[in-house]
């Protein structure tokens, strides 16, 4: 061990931990917490009697609170502090006569344990301190344990493990080998096995601190931000539909696209809780700090026919305070919506202040049934904006290199030539049974025919509408003039017409649409070869119903630019956008340079980004935020007393100067006196590495939930987590580069008896894969993994009915379209999610529905999860592209084995394992060549190409080794 | 090198994974998976030793019971603890609370009393939702409806008109009019009745009788759970799947929901070029490799994950089996009506429940929601009445006819009653009902109940539970009150009729025994026959 120390010095000094108060030891007797200890026994045994409620406090004796359990009785005390044999109620615990022992035999109570008595005892000796619970208490660094093996320790972390293992007698496992702690590490930080590439590097880094260094290039993958805001879309409950009734599809995915960013590029914790909450009323926001707001709109929304807007403003709130107060406070404050809270301080009034930050932000409570209900934001992420802006840059630049004079002088003589017209006539109207008979049937007005027509001449002006040129439903009309060019040439020129239309230049058929549209809805571009001198233009107009019309507009669009842009610019010539006019038209239009190239290539280029970038639902706080009152039992037409903004009392105040609005809120959240939004999120994260929290009750830090049994941990890594600029790569980088994390998994039977959790961490994390993990890694093993960032929600594989069945015909997500192609094989991340029926094999893997916070999934172990994996198209298709990985290896059956466990497990097959792989493939050969179509029909899964050249039975066999590689527990485990 | 690893040698004596199992080669290869499980749980401590048992036992011990023709699987030694009534349970759970005071706790007084207040001496300041402390008044709403009066075995019942088909099959129920419970939420009162705490996280009944008892067809799961459809489209109130989750027992033992809508069981079907035979040696290599694991790493976790891959392989034949219903007869779905046509009503999930009961599925659950009638509850209490109604008849009947019903104990409970006092607008043919959890009417039927028999009372505005006095008393759930049934009496004595004492059917976990009964819970010897 001696020689890590030095690597262990590094570590420590590059991550910047928090020096430790080394000099206080560890006391000799426990000091009992009255919160933790104490509470539980007196709640249970004495507050029956001698509780807070005031009419049941038999003989006035109240032990609820210091001031009452001190009161002198006459003679004494309940409570003597610092004397626990003077103290009643030690005297009454441990009477002998069963008439004076407390509690009473007739009470229902049973009598305290032994134990119980004596932690009494000891807390009347140390004081009978009444304290706060733990974690309304803003957590300290704690002093540095003495251990018994500090050698083992690679970090703080490790010291408060080990503690707590050396009070339970027990050792700490041996590190797990490379391979295993590869496959760990890349699982816990980037939801997918190492790439061959990191793992190659990795098992050739013979170098002291290659674990960390190959750490941090997991850190440093995109693949690292993705599996991280996967958690965060279970609190944030994201999701790509409304959520209620109709369940429409909702535009919101460039705000889960932002969260991946943010923890990519290790955006402080601070800002990003802060950008989340407040983006909108930052100075100046930019783009991306707004759409990061779409936090506070990933609540479920409705515009149910006949639903009030106040209530489902009010619903609306709830569902935003309820969550935000998990997340980051880790409270469930629900039932204070109604009442004061049971259990933890925070009263009826304390929620509605809490509830008087979101109930004003712009947008409707009812949410239109639209994608984009407002307000939404064109979501340009900073590298859009940054390619933006340097297109443009260099637009301005070449632009100024353009001679002013030179380009108007070109632009005119280089005048696109306009024909001109006359003799415009029109046909009879032509009237047909359908619209598409009347578009199909040759009239006798079209071009070729020879039976007389009755033209009859028109004033038909170029570019104008014409409108109800046929004037009934279901007929056409043809209409022709002469059209004039100097010179022969190919030129294109504008129809739009209402609705179909076909064109005829010099009696050669030359456009046909046949659409359904106004006349102002669409110009069809018209390209024709015209010759010198008169040519025949003839147009058939064909209506479906109502109204009719058709504009030809034969101009050239780009010279009527170019003669605006001229004579806008002589008019005034030393107007910058005039200026910038004409050298843009002149870079687009004129003469053919290396710069005008350029100048095109960017405007190309530009013009894709716009398109490309979505929009998405953003916060905006009203000009005049509502007047917020108690709601009485939660009801919105119930409105009791008014209620300013505030955070509830026992837990703090807002910072100083502090805005009273979401900012202020959110600068709160992360103020050092905030005593449980870092504990919450580092439990959090702890739990993703270790499957449990160290708080188990993740979503409660109230009195009702679950003690840390490790508190000096909890609060070494929450205070360390700010201090280290609240950077969450440095929390999981803390996290996976500790000896306790680095444990063997391996469960032996002594610890099954006394740590059968792994709470004490006597091992490393064993714990069943997320679903998206599971999903992920067969995509990965077949080789079919898209690793491409962000975008659209994908539809992948989907067994019919599932969405068609439960939803309302009138939603825009009732019938399932799959995608195909690469985009089903994206990152589950990406997973479209229709909230009231999310991706079955998700679900059947334990992934919440997303209607509500989830900040801690179940974990359950079915045969349903045995079926998906088995069956799941997905899955199969994968084991089916994996074998083609495996059979394009040149090697014997053993390399492919080898190969095949590497790209499941990231591990070489134990010798008892290859016998009985070897055995299947021999069964599975055996049956798939004396059947090869069966071996077809296996393989007929999923899009992916087949490999042609090599044989069916080959293939399915392989393909079953695959599945089961895939299906073995190492597989589905975190270990 | 791992210790629990097996030597080279001791591999080659496995039996070849390839093989297609007949049922004595399977019964040998589970003999030494049995062997390997004994192996890998040497030196364990006795309860992960009783566990790992437990769960590995489910997929070898009980394996080999079952190729040499033995009942039960898996299980607790020395569960049952005495002979046991019943085998199997119904518990048909009506989700939202139904309205006692319509359905079967009969108070013809309060016709009298329309729309006048509930008297304080009635309410004695009991706690009442916040959905209703609001209100000024708590004005009486007496029921709409005809209550007739039918022959049991007993005094008689009164049975409303909304339950026509319930009521031909009285003789058989064990009426209980003083059930009563602590929660007064849904959340909270449905999680406690399931799981017998307010708080999630522990098993529920379904999963502690298949912990303590084990399967009795390891083709199926233990315990299967059905969602109803609900022909009211009035939203009702969710249920979810800690309510049949196993809590801190071994995942194993949660309930495994079966689909209503489309496939029973996703993905159950193995894919095209795939026959049995083929998937049947895939599992076991499979199972092979995760023996190997749980070896080298002792995790109990991979003892269950072996176990639900032997399960999902068996569903796949069993499931098909058990939904096909095209061999029931007319006489079948005449008894279970219409519904029981359309797959996931409650007359056909009743009808899937007595096959089930046949293929020896320990703990059926069957849910239907929308019973949380707070207003209009007489719009749509006769469509959720019209719902159940004829499949409870049926279910009894049937079981009744095919001798099952002896060692079935069916259950008909919601998580609470509806309070005798309106909630919102009040008319005579119309009002709505807040949650009551001071009292409400629940029945059983078969599995060593008594037969037509009701037991309990409440008060003239069936508000509290009485004695035979008519004094009102206070139950506590410590102590066990003659007359009234706290949830941990009520789980109490189901647990009796399956042969266990609920105070010995125990998990320790953080310190501490737990079980469905908490730290109380009586066996009602009153109700039994």
């Amino acid at each position: 061990m001696k020689a890590s120390l030095p690597i262990l010095a590094l570590s420590f000094a590059a991550l910047g931990f928090a020096a430790f108060d080394t000099t206080s030891k560890l006391p000799s007797v426990e000091k009992v917490n009255f919160d933790r200890d104490v509470m539980p026994i007196i709640g249970q045994k004495c507050f029956k009697c001698h509780g807070p409620d005031v009419t049941k406090a038999a003989a006035g004796l109240r032990l609820d609170s210091a001031k009452e359990a001190t009161r002198d009785l006459g003679g004494g005390s309940a409570i003597v502090p610092g004397n626990p044999e003077k103290s009643f109620m030690i005297q009454r615990i441990t009477a002998q006569s069963p008439a004076m022992r407390m509690p009473p035999s007739d009470s229902g109570v049973k009598e305290l344990s032994a134990e119980q008595i004596q932690t009494l005892r000891t807390w009347i000796a140390q004081g009978a301190k009444y304290e706060k619970h733990w974690s309304y208490i803003p957590p300290e660094m704690p002093s540095l344990p003495v251990v018994s093996n500090p050698n083992w320790c690679k970090n703080p972390i490790d010291n408060l493990v080990l503690s707590k293992l050396d009070q339970s007698h027990l050792k700490p496992e041996p590190e797990a080998d490379n391979e295993t702690l590869a496959m760990r590490a890349s699982q816990t930080l980037t939801g997918l096995p190492p790439s061959p590439e990191l793992l190659e590097a990795f098992r050739k880094d013979k170098l002291p601190g290659a674990y960390e260094r190959f750490v941090d290039r997991l850190l440093a993958s995109p693949a690292y931000g993705e599996h991280q805001a996967r958690y965060w879309m279970d609190a944030v409950r994201y999701a790509d539909t409304h959520g209620l009734q109709l369940d429409n599809e909702r535009g919101i995915y460039p705000y889960r696209d932002w969260v991946v960013r943010a923890y990519n590029k290790d955006l402080p914790f601070d800002k990003f809780v802060t950008y989340q909450l407040a983006g909108d009323l930052l100075p100046h926001p930019t783009t991306e700090q707004l759409v990061a707001t779409g936090y506070v709109r990933s609540n479920l929304t409705s515009n149910e026919g006949g639903a009030i807007e106040e209530e489902f403003l009010a619903r609306n709130t709830f569902d935003r305070v309820d969550t935000t107060s998990t997340i980051f406070l880790g409270l469930t404050v629900q039932c204070a919506k109604c009442h004061d809270h049971k259990y933890d301080p925070i009263s009826q009034k304390d929620y509605y202040g809490m509830y008087a930050f979101f109930d004003s932000t712009k947008d409707k409570a009812l949410d239109d049934n639209i994608l984009l209900p407002a307000p939404v934001v064109k979501a340009a992420t900073e590298e859009d904006t940054a390619r933006i802006n340097a297109l443009k840059l260099a637009q301005a630049r070449i632009r100024a290199s353009v001679n002013l004079i030179q380009a108007e002088q070109y632009l005119t003589e280089h005048r696109h030539p306009v024909p001109s017209s006359k003799y415009w006539e029109q046909s009879p109207v032509y009237a047909e049974k359908s619209f598409d008979e009347a578009y199909a049937k040759v009239e006798p007005a079209e071009p070729g025919q020879t039976s007389d027509v009755a033209w009859k001449p028109i004033a038909f002006e170029v570019g104008k509408d014409q409108a109800n040129l046929i004037g009934k439903d279901n007929a056409s009309i043809y209409v022709r003039g002469t059209v004039t060019f100097a010179t022969a040439q190919k030129f294109t020129f504008g129809v739009s017409s209402d609705d179909a239309v076909k064109v005829w230049l010099n009696g050669k058929l030359i456009h046909a649409n046949k659409a359904s549209r106004g006349v102002d809805q669409a110009i069809d571009q018209v390209t024709g070869e015209f010759l010198a001198g008169d040519n025949q233009l003839v147009v058939k107009l064909i209506n479906g119903i109502s109204t009719d019309g058709l504009n030809i507009r034969l101009i050239d669009p780009t010279d009527q630019l170019i003669q605006d842009t001229c004579a806008a610019y002589k008019s005034n010539p030393t107007d910058p956008a005039k200026i910038q006019n004409l050298q843009t038209v002149f870079l687009e239009h004129g003469p053919k340079s290396a710069n005008a190239s350029h100048y095109q290539e960017a405007a190309k280029e530009l013009k894709q980004i716009e398109d490309a970038i979505p929009m998405s639902l953003i916060a905006q706080e009203m000009d005049t935020p509502r007047p917020t009152y108690v709601l009485q039992r939660g009801q919105y037409d119930q409105k009791g007393d008014r209620v300013e903004r505030h955070i509830p009392k026992a837990l703090g105040e807002l910072p100083k100067g502090a805005h009273l609005d979401r900012l202020g809120l959110a600068q709160w959240f992360v103020s050092p006196s905030n005593p449980l939004v870092a504990r919450v999120f580092v439990n959090r994260i702890w739990q993703q590495h270790f499957g449990m929290g160290l708080v188990k009750t993740a979503d409660d830090f109230g009195s009702q939930g679950e003690w840390p049994l490790n508190q000096p941990l909890l609060d070494y890594l929450a205070v360390s987590f700010e201090k280290n600029g609240w950077s969450v790569k440095k929390l999981n980088r803390m996290i996976v580069t500790s000896a306790a994390f680095r444990q063997s998994s391996r469960i032996t039977p002594e610890k099954l008896t006394k740590d059968p959790e792994n709470r004490l961490i006597s091992r490393g994390p064993r714990f069943r894969l997320d679903a998206e993990v599971i999903r992920d890694k067969a995509l990965m093993a077949g080789g079919l993994l898209v690793k491409e960032l962000g975008g659209h929600g994908f539809k992948p594989y989907q067994p019919d009915g599932l969405w068609e069945g439960t939803s309302d015909p009138a939603s825009s997500t009732h019938f399932y379209v799959r995608d195909h192609d690469k985009n089903i094989y994206r990152r589950s991340l990406y997973l479209f999610w229709k909230r009231t029926a999310p991706p079955p094999a998700m679900i059947t893997f334990d992934a919440p529905l997303r209607d509500t916070c989830t900040v801690r999934r179940s974990v359950t172990n079915t045969p349903l999860q045995a079926l998906t994996s088995m069956n799941e198209p997905s899955f199969l298709e994968a084991s089916r592209t994996m074998a083609q990985r495996l059979l394009a290896h040149p090697g014997t059956d053993i390399q492919r084995i080898h190969l095949a466990y590497d790209l499941t497990l990231g591990r070489k097959p134990r010798p008892n394992e290859l016998p009985i792989i070897n055995r299947m493939l021999a069964s599975f050969r055996k049956r798939y060549q004396s059947q090869p179509s069966d071996a077809k029909k296996l393989l007929a899964v999923g899009d992916a190409p087949t490999a042609k050249n090599i044989s069916p039975p080959e293939q399915a066999s392989w393909m079953l080794i695959c599945s089961t590689l895939m299906n073995t527990n190492d597989f589905l485990t975190l270990h | 090198m791992d210790a629990h690893l097996l030597d080279p040698d001791e591999y080659k004596r496995l039996p070849d994974p390839t093989l297609t199992m007949d049922p004595i080669h399977e019964a040998e290869w589970m003999m030494t998976r049995r062997q390997l499980f004994g192996r890998a749980t040497l030196g364990l401590g006795t309860a992960a030793l009783s566990r790992l048992l437990a769960v590995g036992g489910l997929g070898s011990i009980a394996s080999l019971a079952n190729a040499f023709g033995d009942q039960s699987h898996g299980g607790l030694q020395g569960i049952p603890n005495f002979a046991p009534k019943a085998k199997r349970v119904i518990y048909l759970f009506m989700s939202g609370g139904p309205s006692q005071l319509d359905l079967w706790d009969y108070k013809p007084k309060l016709n009298d009393l329309f729309n006048t207040d509930l008297p304080d001496q009635i309410r004695r300041g009991q706690r009442i939702t916040t959905m209703t402390s609001g209100q000024t008044r708590f004005p009486i709403a007496p029921s709409r409806y005809k209550f007739n009066h039918y022959d049991n075995n007993d005094t008689g019942l009164h049975v409303s008109e909304l339950l026509p088909y319930t009521a031909e099959v009285v003789k058989e129920l064990c009426v209980v009019k003083s059930m009563w419970t602590e929660a007064i939420n849904h959340d909270p009162a449905t999680t406690f009745i399931q799981t017998g705490s307010q708080n999630p996280g522990r098993p529920c009944m379904g999963s502690w009788l298949s912990y303590g008892l084990g399967s009795m067809n390891e083709n199926l799961p233990t315990y299967v759970v059905l969602h109803s459809k609900v022909s009211s489209n009035k939203p009702n109130q969710a249920v979810y799947p800690r309510l049949w989750g196993s809590g801190f027992l071994p995942s194993e033992y949660q309930g495994v929901a079966l689909r209503s809508q489309g496939d029973p069981v996703l993905y159950l079907n193995d894919p095209n070029g795939m026959d049995r035979k083929t998937r049947r040696t895939m599992l076991n290599g499979v199972d092979a490799l995760n023996n190997q694991e749980l070896n080298a790493f002792g995790d109990p976790e991979i003892a269950a994950r072996i176990k639900q891959y032997e399960l999902a392989f068996r569903l796949q034949s069993s499931v098909p089996d058990l939904m096909d219903l095209s061999k029931e007869s007319k006489e079948t779905f005449e008894l279970y009506g219409k519904d029981a046509h359309e797959p996931g009503t409650f007359a056909a999930n009743c009808l899937l429940a007595r096959r089930m009961v046949e293929r020896g599925v320990r703990f059926i659950q069957i849910f239907h929601r929308g019973w949380d009638l707070h207003s209009n509850l007489t719009g749509d209490l006769p469509s959720q009445t019209k719902d159940v109604d004829q499949g409870c008849a049926a279910l009894i009947k049937d079981l009744k006819r095919t001798g099952l019903l002896d060692e079935t104990l069916v259950v008909w409970a919601g998580e609470f009653g509806r309070t005798v006092y309106c909630q919102g607008p009040l008319s005579k043919e119309n009002y709505g009902r807040d949650h009551h959890p001071r009292a409400f009417t629940i029945w059983m039927a078969g599995g060593g109940v008594k037969p037509g028999f009701v037991y309990g009372q409440t008060d003239d505005f069936g508000y509290n539970i009485v004695d035979r006095d008519g004094v009102a008393i206070d139950p506590s759930a410590e102590k066990f009150t003659p007359g009234a049934v706290h949830v941990h009496d009520l789980h109490a004595t189901i647990l009796n009729q399956l042969g266990i004492d609920h105070t010995k059917l125990t998990y320790h976990y953080q310190g501490r025994d737990f079980r469905l009964t908490d730290v109380s819970g009586h066996v009602v010897k009153e109700l039994l026959a």
